[in-house]
């Protein structure tokens, strides 16, 4: 009897978010080729030296994506506590002499000749951690103690000990542990509180702290700084860019104006090709992708795939945030990249595995005409 | 185990806390997309005007390539070849690590031998944001592409900031030939000296430029406004004459090198070939000459001793002596090649019939002055013609005294003497002032003129009037450019023989070319000049130069052939010669004849006469002969440079007796005799009192 229900149960794959990654992944190469040629071209020789190696990546990214899909959900949840002690020394360990430098940042680990930010991965981790503790005692959450002591070890530790070395990233992690805590749990009000607390800390930073700080100077002022330039350029690149944009590999700005345009200035360029149409289309692809992120979480087998499933939309949300945030000079600068647009191995590589995880986690969504959301 | 289950799943209360959180991210969104419509609105039409400003419209200059100089058969005399200036661009370079490196090794792999390594990396330490540092100047085209290939092989992606400057250099083909009437160019380019500066607006083009603009479309375009070369300047001379000319000028030169006095076969060598028909100059040399790819080079005059003890106004006249065209830019007493000049005044203005005889007793007195004829003793009667084959100066004087002072000085005049010929090379002396006018012109001025002491010309002048007198009297405009012709093959400027004036009748030159045909003759004072087997005609002279101790001499010969219908002129001056015995116009003869006697068949000029038989001996008249027969001291130097095969050992031919007594009967005059009755004082006042002060002054401009 068990045996044939389970067999009329219908096989879920979410195509939808599957295709919707492959336009943005196709999107974002064509965009990246448009961006980068003038630079490829000068530094390298190759107008599509950073394509070629884009698109390595993102096979590979693919491929690791697909893969991860494959395996059961639960795993991860099993792997969650080593993943998440093993990201959490990785970035203790950019401290010691294995730690790197790069624009003033000690952000990176280099191993074995291998170089990457440790901090992404514990991105990663405590979505996973906080999926897996809330979702083992769903009761326990409920209690305000709980929630203190959940929130500390496991949004504020993380967030501390890479806001020393990564603002931006601290300021994700603890924003997505935010989210998390609050969907699993029945409060408002104190979430309320703690906002407008953050927002009126940030408030009073920005008043009497901050006024000394460059990049906050920098950020109220960029046409008076010289570390203003990039944000000024990116800024004339999306008001060049008029409703319709200069037309698909016009920019001007891409020819030299604005440094690393392929790293984190690729959404002004977009601005400046296709006016504010091909932004706010690019913008409403990921919206797409954050509302099947949203009902692959509320259609979820499990707790733990829901609230995973909840953390990694409000991870990609804020990367995306940030980054137009950061190109339109609403925010400071700081370094986030634009998934599947911006140049760079291990973040395109990180974002596809996470969506690996939310595909895996779709694979357990139930479809049983007129079953309510039990089991 | 059913509760935990319920609690394990997602429950209402958390999808609709999920739904706020969506919400909260939409709204974020939209609070972007308004941010970005605001950018737009608010300052879309600033920003684009600054991404307009923004765009890099760099501009490159494209050097223009300066024209050539041809010579009259389209040899090139003076061109121009590319060479490439090796740039770097310290900013590039240093743009990134991983550029330094395989940049400075690829210079260094390329041209290792010209740099060193750590004058690379020093520059790139010490400047790093310089971007214009030549490495290595004017580098040949094969040497530029050793590294441009490595750069664009696709194997060398990291070689950068390395770039190559294209840039012309002024090549003289032919060394020192034509030297004075080339000129040279300057360290930019621009002509210093010569054609190179008289002709600088043809020969100097227009540099292109490439740019970049929006179009109307606001869209970026490159546009290359080519550069426009320069003309090329087409010469009458021609390289084949010249080189003869300049040969035989070099061969004087080192023979009588260190002679008599230490020091160059003569302070100053030159030669003119002009066509009396047209005034165009087929060849023009002076001694010293100087390297034109090299024109600051000095060694060959002066020891480096010498050279390094200038000063910097020593080695301005030095290098202005080797510099200056000696044909042009500067002046002398003629001596009696201006005879010629007194005779067809005379016989112009009627002054004379031609029938005259005059006597010379070896003198004449004039005001208070006695001034001796070449021959003490008296050429005894003389006819016009006579006068001119003697050199008499005592005939002369007679004549010049029929003529009168305002008839001579109106044909001295006419004749071209005090003015400029305005020939097409820069550095023309001005001789208004070293000539007299009918005002300030004494009897005994009249009388020194008139066989051509006490005024100064120049070699162009005396060579252009010269030329009136032989071919009928038409006075031609002289010059050295027949054409410039554009890069594309437009003509830009022509030049055609141009007559000025009239001189003389032409039967005054007619009678004046019989006169001057018979100079050349056996018992003519010009027969040394004379080629064998070609009709010929022309005028000795020997100048007396300031002071008038007898000691310095400028020795002269102008001749021209056929001698009825001349197509050529060729005038000689050489500037006291390296001998004890400087006052016989062989010396500049015997460089007449032997140019002659390889230019004639070069031009095509066939003997019109018949060639003498055994009792014409060629020995008699090599270069050396002359000055063996006037100086035991130059039999040593002719055997010593007997060697030569130019130059014919006299061994079986010494000179006798006879032949010195004749030869020196044959040779042009001495002029003032200070031991005369007017005493000396009073003619050493003479030179003073020449119109220009010291005549012997050489004015360069």
């Amino acid at each position: 009897m068990v045996s044939e229900l389970k067999k009329r149960q219908i096989k879920y794959f979410d195509y939808t978010l599957l295709f919707l990654v492959i336009f943005l992944l196709c999107f974002g190469l064509v965009m990246l080729y448009s961006v980068s040629t003038y630079d490829g071209q000068v530094t390298y020789g190759d107008a599509a030296y950073y394509l070629k190696k884009q698109l390595v990546y993102e096979v590979v990214g693919f491929l690791a994506m697909l893969f991860i899909s494959f395996l059961n959900h639960r795993l991860f949840k099993k792997f969650a506590k080593l993943f998440y002690g093993i990201s959490l020394i990785l970035c203790l360990l950019v401290f010691t002499p294995l730690g790197t430098t790069h624009h003033e940042s000690r952000r990176w680990l280099k191993i074995g000749g291998f170089e990457f930010q440790p901090s992404e991965l514990l991105k990663i981790a405590v979505v996973l951690m906080l999926a897996a503790v809330i979702s083992d005692m769903p009761k326990k959450v409920q209690k305000f103690k709980y929630v203190v002591v959940l929130a500390v070890m496991f949004v504020l530790v993380p967030t501390l000990v890479v806001f020393v070395s990564n603002a931006s990233t601290a300021i994700i992690i603890a924003i997505i542990g935010f989210s998390v805590i609050f969907v699993a749990n029945k409060w408002y009000l104190p979430f309320v509180a703690l906002l407008g607390a953050g927002v009126g800390a940030g408030y009073l930073f920005l008043q009497f702290f901050a006024y000394r700080m460059e990049r906050i100077e920098v950020w109220k002022n960029p046409e008076a700084y010289d570390k203003g330039y990039q944000t000024m350029q990116g800024l004339y690149a999306i008001g060049s860019g008029g409703l319709f944009g200069k037309g698909l590999g016009n920019s001007m700005q891409k020819l030299g104006n604005i440094p690393e345009v392929q790293n984190d200035m690729v959404f002004a360029v977009v601005c400046e090709e296709l006016g504010i149409f091909g932004a706010v289309c690019v913008i409403l692809l990921f919206v797409l992708l954050l509302w099947r992120c949203m009902v692959v979480a509320m259609n979820a087998g499990s707790l733990f795939g829901s609230l995973t499933v909840t953390g990694i939309m409000v991870h990609i949300a804020l990367q995306v945030l940030l980054n137009i945030a950061v190109v339109t000079n609403t925010i400071p600068n700081t370094g986030v990249t634009l998934p599947f647009f911006s140049y760079g191995g291990t973040s395109t590589m990180l974002i596809l595995a996470e969506i690996g995880i939310v595909l895996s986690v779709s694979r357990n969504i139930k479809v049983d005409p007129g079953a309510g959301y039990e089991e | 185990m059913a509760r935990t289950k319920s609690t394990k799943i997602f429950t209402y209360r958390m999808k609709k806390k999920l739904i706020v959180v969506f919400a909260f991210l939409i709204i974020a969104f939209i609070g972007l997309v308004a941010r970005l419509m605001y950018i737009e609105d608010v300052n879309g039409d600033v920003y684009e005007r600054v991404v307009l400003s923004q765009q890099a419209y760099d501009s490159s200059t494209i050097a223009y390539r300066r024209g050539d100089i041809t010579d009259s058969k389209g040899t090139l005399l003076a061109t121009s070849v590319d060479v490439y200036n090796l740039v770097l661009d310290a900013y590039v370079i240093n743009s990134r690590d991983a550029y330094i490196d395989p940049s400075v090794t690829a210079v260094v792999e390329c041209y290792g031998d010209e740099l060193k390594e750590s004058d690379i990396r020093d520059i790139l330490q010490n400047k790093p944001n310089s971007r214009y540092n030549i490495l290595i100047k004017r580098m040949s085209y094969e040497n530029m592409r050793l590294l441009y290939d490595m750069m664009n092989d696709g194997e060398h992606p990291l070689v950068k900031g390395l770039w190559f400057e294209k840039e012309y250099i002024r090549v003289y083909p032919y060394g020192n030939l034509a030297d004075g009437v080339i000129g040279f160019t300057k360290n930019d380019g621009s002509g210093m000296s010569g054609l190179e500066s008289y002709y600088e607006d043809y020969l100097t083009g227009v540099n292109g430029r490439t740019f970049g603009y929006l179009n109307t479309d606001s869209d970026y375009e490159r546009t290359t406004k080519p550069a426009i070369d320069g003309g090329t300047v087409v010469c009458t001379i021609d390289v084949n004459l010249q080189s003869i000319v300049e040969d035989k000028i070099h061969e004087f030169a080192e023979v009588y090198r260190n002679n008599y006095r230490d020091g160059a076969g003569a302070e100053n060598i030159g030669v003119i070939i002009m066509n009396p028909k047209t005034g165009a100059v087929m060849a023009m040399a002076d001694y010293p000459d100087f390297d034109l790819s090299n024109p600051r080079d000095l060694s060959a005059y002066y020891t480096d001793e010498e050279i390094s003890a200038m000063d910097d106004d020593e080695m301005y006249d030095a290098l202005n002596g080797i510099w200056k065209n000696y044909c042009i830019s500067s002046t002398y007493e003629p001596g009696s090649t201006a005879k010629p000049f007194t005779v067809a005044c005379g016989l112009d203005t009627g002054s004379l019939k031609g029938d005259e005889v005059y006597l010379c007793d070896g003198g004449q007195h004039v005001a208070d002055y006695y001034i001796r004829c070449v021959n003490i003793y008296g050429h005894g009667m003389e006819t016009l013609e006579g006068a001119l084959m003697d050199s008499c100066n005592d005939a002369l004087m007679q004549m010049a005294d029929a003529i009168g002072i305002s008839n001579f000085t109106t044909y001295q005049r006419l004749f071209g003497f005090g003015l400029r010929t305005n020939i097409d090379i820069p550095g023309e002396a001005r001789t208004d002032s070293l000539v007299y006018t009918a005002d300030n012109m004494k009897p005994i001025d009249l009388a020194t003129n008139s066989f051509g002491q006490t005024f100064n010309t120049t070699m162009i002048q005396l060579i252009t009037g010269f030329s009136s007198l032989i071919n009928g009297g038409y006075m031609y405009q002289p010059y050295v450019v027949s054409e410039v012709v554009s890069p594309g093959g437009q003509l830009l400027m022509h030049k055609s023989p141009e007559v000025l004036k009239q001189t003389i009748a032409r039967s005054t030159s007619d009678t004046l070319r019989g006169y001057l045909n018979k100079v050349t003759s056996g018992d003519g004072t010009g027969h040394y000049a004379k080629v064998p087997g070609y009709s010929m005609g022309g005028k000795t002279g020997t100048a007396q130069m300031i002071p008038r101790d007898g000691i310095n001499y400028l020795v002269s010969f102008i001749g021209y052939l056929p001698a009825d219908d001349p197509e050529l002129v060729i005038y000689c001056v050489v500037d006291r010669p390296n001998a004890a015995d400087q006052p016989h116009s062989t010396f500049a003869q015997n460089i007449v004849r032997e140019i002659l006697e390889e230019a004639l068949p070069y031009l095509g000029v066939y003997p019109d006469e018949e060639i003498p038989g055994d009792d014409y001996d060629p020995e008699s008249t090599n270069m050396l002969t002359g000055v063996a027969i006037f100086s035991e001291h130059a039999v040593e130097v002719q055997q010593t440079y007997s060697a030569s095969k130019l130059i014919t050992p006299v061994a079986e031919d010494t000179p006798t007796e006879d032949d010195t007594v004749g030869d020196t009967g044959d040779t042009d005059e001495l002029d003032i005799d200070e031991e005369s009755a007017g005493g000396s004082e009073r003619i050493e006042g003479i030179p003073e009192e020449t119109a220009g002060g010291d005549a012997e002054a050489e004015e360069d401009e």
